[in-house]
């Protein structure tokens, strides 16, 4: 069956991703050999349409299933359906699982949004009885922090926010200044008691290393061929390949780890995409890193002696505890903002500005009737004109070009980004029936919201309508009942959760160095290890996480203990 | 490029919108039967099928791979439609102009979910249109007058003005409306009228807002009793 055994590395990295290069990136610097597999296609950002027009596109750039954030998205064979790669659903649940083929994963268009997890964060269950505590605290993981910040480029500001911390010294760059929209809305926010307050995104306002600053143009998505916006294909994978110790196999499915005799990992089977061949990489250490959903389909079709539960799931909490952000939308348009003067508000395309969770003393006071918190990202400005959005237009004529003209700028969006506790509904499991192209088994999600999640999205709807009226505008279209604003399981795109980190073999998949309870040389460093979810985006805390736990490997490599 | 492309594809001749025609009523669907003399039918044409750019297309070098298949009747109408949406004006060019008709084409005849299912509520509508011309008086809604063609619109382009009986046929039109505006603003001439000013690479700092700007939003602000600080 296997018809190629590739030479043995010390480590084999499954995926290119965040959690996968930045694994790859620091033990290559320890001086380790990395073997890393991509499933994807090779990919460069030199393939990025950085300024081109959207009127060039096809459909005006508009998003399609073929490329669900518009043709110019640097996203390749991806997206929430994937080309002969199918997965199922448990009857009664819907679940969406987004997935890219290609060299650097969905880093190559993320939103760039880096939100520090707090002290809070990784003690939920301390703060207000409900999931599991992280096994690690705050402080244990900000010196992660700061070195990944520093690796990555992040700009924002030190605010000393509750719950919400503070990088080291110097290790931010400065953020862009915020724009018209952005100080409008703080305005009214100020007045509320609302923060509007600089955000942080992976990207450089200053020049470091051979990557360029920010040149204010072109949305982040598209990919960013001067290495302003972070993604692992201009920085950490070029950075790992420079030392000469990195090897990078693409088109490289990953379907099972092996195990030797003595019960450890000695290496994983891929099939080679190209041939249909089926081959084996060795390593003295094994890393997962392929994603929440992909990892635990890795680890639930790893069976060995006929284990049919998977492999490094004596907790049974293998798929288990999947969990994705909170989603929900409110737009409005301000007669203020309407007429003003224009001028160019590209800036970072992304957040300069937004409003974190204000909430935590009225929530620990009981003054609240939902746990955790939400964030909420604000869009807005002179933005390049789409086709969406007019469809609460009336009238033809002289009178409709005017109302186009008066709302350009006019109009804000508010974005709900919260966070979901685990629930015995949310999950994946191995489908027992479908498999994909490549004969690999496929997974079956299940997935269910709570009371505390509907009640969250209730409690963003309410405080955003006493922002809008605060400032004179009118929300666009009707606002649905929480249940229906509620956004699709894995829609967020934040899915994690699958193989959670504990203090306990029995209650949990990975110790607090990412390292499997059952498997001593086989790691984990992606979201799947997430024991909760915060509101903020997960692509920052899972590098931290993955530098960490890269550290303890390269340590262990050189004392010989793998 | 893409352009070049697309016009290299016939346009889908009389025969083809008869052999849908008789499809349609060999399913016992009546497609645009207002001259029968009984009601009019909104039953969507077969949607389309066919390939579309893939999800690994060349991003530097887009190519729309989807025939067109509005027929010259249809692209008339279209045309007639969308500059009454957004007629020439001053320094601005109307919306056919500004080649809009060839926009639509292009999205109703994209072989994916989203524009079949609007193909389904245009394609019936161009031919609501010409029934309500010829309702009228007129041989076809391109060939009417001004006159017949504003009173056709005002039927079913103000929301609240719009009488149950054409509830769909308001919804065909304020789609008509969303892509036209839609189209029009992504052109050239577009971003000029409405102000678009980016896309343009700078070193440095960001600038941030002109002193116009703020001085207009610190006017906006305190005329509500709120006070600006900068970020």
């Amino acid at each position: 069956m296997v018809d190629q055994t590739t030479e043995p590395h010390d480590a084999v990295v499954v995926g290119s991703g965040a959690g996968g290069a930045m694994a790859a990136y620091v033990l290559t610097k320890a001086g380790a050999s990395v073997l890393m597999l991509e499933a994807g296609r090779d990919y460069s950002p030199d393939e990025a349409p950085m300024l081109n027009l959207s009127r060039d596109a096809p459909l005006r750039g508009t998003g399609t299933p073929d490329k669900p954030f518009g043709f110019y998205d640097a996203i390749v064979d991806g997206g929430w359906e994937v080309p002969d790669e199918p997965y199922s659903k448990a009857e009664g649940s819907d679940f969406m699982w987004f997935r890219s083929r290609m060299l650097g994963g969905r880093t190559n268009h993320w939103g760039r949004n880096s939100f520090r997890m707090g002290p809070y964060d990784f003690k939920p269950y301390t703060r207000d009885g409900l999931g599991v505590d992280w096994p690690i605290s705050y402080d244990d993981i900000s010196p992660w922090y700061d070195r990944t910040e520093r690796v990555v480029g992040v700009y924002g500001a030190n605010l000393g926010l509750e719950n919400h911390p503070d990088s080291g010294p110097g290790v931010l760059q400065p953020p862009p200044a915020m724009r018209v929209w952005e100080l409008f809305l703080k305005a009214g926010g100020d007045a509320l008691g609302v923060p509007v307050v600089p955000a942080r995104r992976a990207i450089l306002t200053r020049k470091i290393d051979e990557r360029e600053a920010c040149y204010w143009a072109s949305p982040c998505g598209r990919g960013c061929a001067i290495g302003a916006a972070f993604q692992t294909t201009t920085s950490l994978i070029p950075w790992a390949r420079a030392t000469g110790k990195l090897t990078v196999q693409t088109g490289a499915m990953v379907y099972e780890v092996m195990l030797d005799a003595s019960g450890k990992a000695s290496g994983v089977r891929y099939i080679d995409k190209a041939t249909g061949a089926h081959r084996e990489a060795r390593g003295r250490v094994v890393i997962l890193a392929a994603s929440t959903g992909e990892t635990a389909r890795i680890l639930l079709n790893s069976q060995p002696n006929g284990r049919s539960e998977g492999l490094a799931n004596s907790s049974g909490q293998l798929g288990r505890n999947l969990m994705d952000t909170v989603g929900s939308n409110i737009s409005a348009h301000f007669p203020a903002l309407e007429g003003r003067p224009v001028y160019n508000e590209d800036g970072a395309m992304g957040l300069h500005a937004y409003i974190p969770f204000w909430l935590y003393r009225e929530q620990a006071a009981g003054r609240l009737d939902f746990p955790r918190g939400y964030h909420v990202e604000i869009g807005g400005g002179f933005r390049e004109p789409g086709l969406g959005g007019y469809g609460d237009l009336d009238g033809y004529g002289s009178d409709l070009r005017r109302s186009v003209r008066g709302r350009y700028g006019a109009q804000i969006g508010l974005t709900q980004r919260g966070e979901m506790i685990p629930n015995e509904k949310s999950f994946c499991a191995i489908d027992p029936d479908l498999k994909d192209r490549y004969g690999i088994p496929v997974l079956k999600f299940s997935f269910g919201w709570s009371e505390h999640e509907l009640k969250q999205v209730a409690h963003f709807q309410s405080a955003m309508r006493d922002l809008v009226d605060r400032l004179g505008g009118t929300i666009l279209g009707d606002v649905p009942t929480p249940d229906k604003a509620i956004s699709v399981g894995g829609e967020i795109i934040h899915e994690v959760g699958t193989a959670r980190m504990g203090a306990k073999a029995s209650v949990s998949v990975v110790d607090s160095f990412n390292r499997t309870w059952d498997v001593d040389n086989l790691y984990l460093t992606d979201g799947s290890v997430f024991a909760s979810k915060a509101h903020k985006n997960p692509t920052l805390t899972i590098m931290a996480l993955a530098m960490r736990s890269a550290d303890h490997i390269a340590d262990r490599l050189r004392m010989g203990e793998l | 490029m893409k352009h070049t492309l697309i016009r290299r594809v016939p346009i889908v001749d009389r025969r083809t919108t008869l052999r849908w025609l008789f499809a349609g009523l060999a399913a016992g669907q009546l497609v645009a039967c207002g001259e029968l003399g009984g009601e009019f039918s909104w039953s969507p044409p077969e949607a389309l099928s066919g390939k579309g750019y893939g999800t690994d297309p060349d991003l530097l070098d887009p190519t729309t791979p989807w025939p067109l298949t509005l027929t010259r009747e249809e692209l008339k109408t279209v045309g007639a439609l969308v500059d009454l949406i957004l007629p020439a004006e001053g320094d601005w060019p109307s919306a056919s102009e500004a080649g809009v008709p060839l926009f639509i084409d292009e999205w109703v005849s994209a072989p994916y979910p989203s524009q079949q299912e609007q193909r389904g509520l245009i394609l019936p509508g161009l031919a609501w249109l010409d029934v309500e011309a010829r309702n009228g008086g007129e041989p076809s809604f391109a060939e009417a007058s001004p006159e017949v063609q504003r009173s056709i619109l005002d039927r079913v382009a103000f929301k609240d003005r719009t009488p149950p009986e054409l509830e769909t046929a308001g919804r065909f039109f304020s789609r008509m409306r969303a892509l036209t505006i839609g189209a029009y603003y992504t052109t050239a001439e577009g971003w000029k009228e409405i102000g678009y000013q980016g896309n343009r690479p700078a070193s440095g700092p960001y600038e941030g807002p002109s002193a116009e700007a703020m001085s207009h939003l610190r006017s906006a602000v305190e005329a509500m009793g709120l006070t600006l600080v900068s970020g």
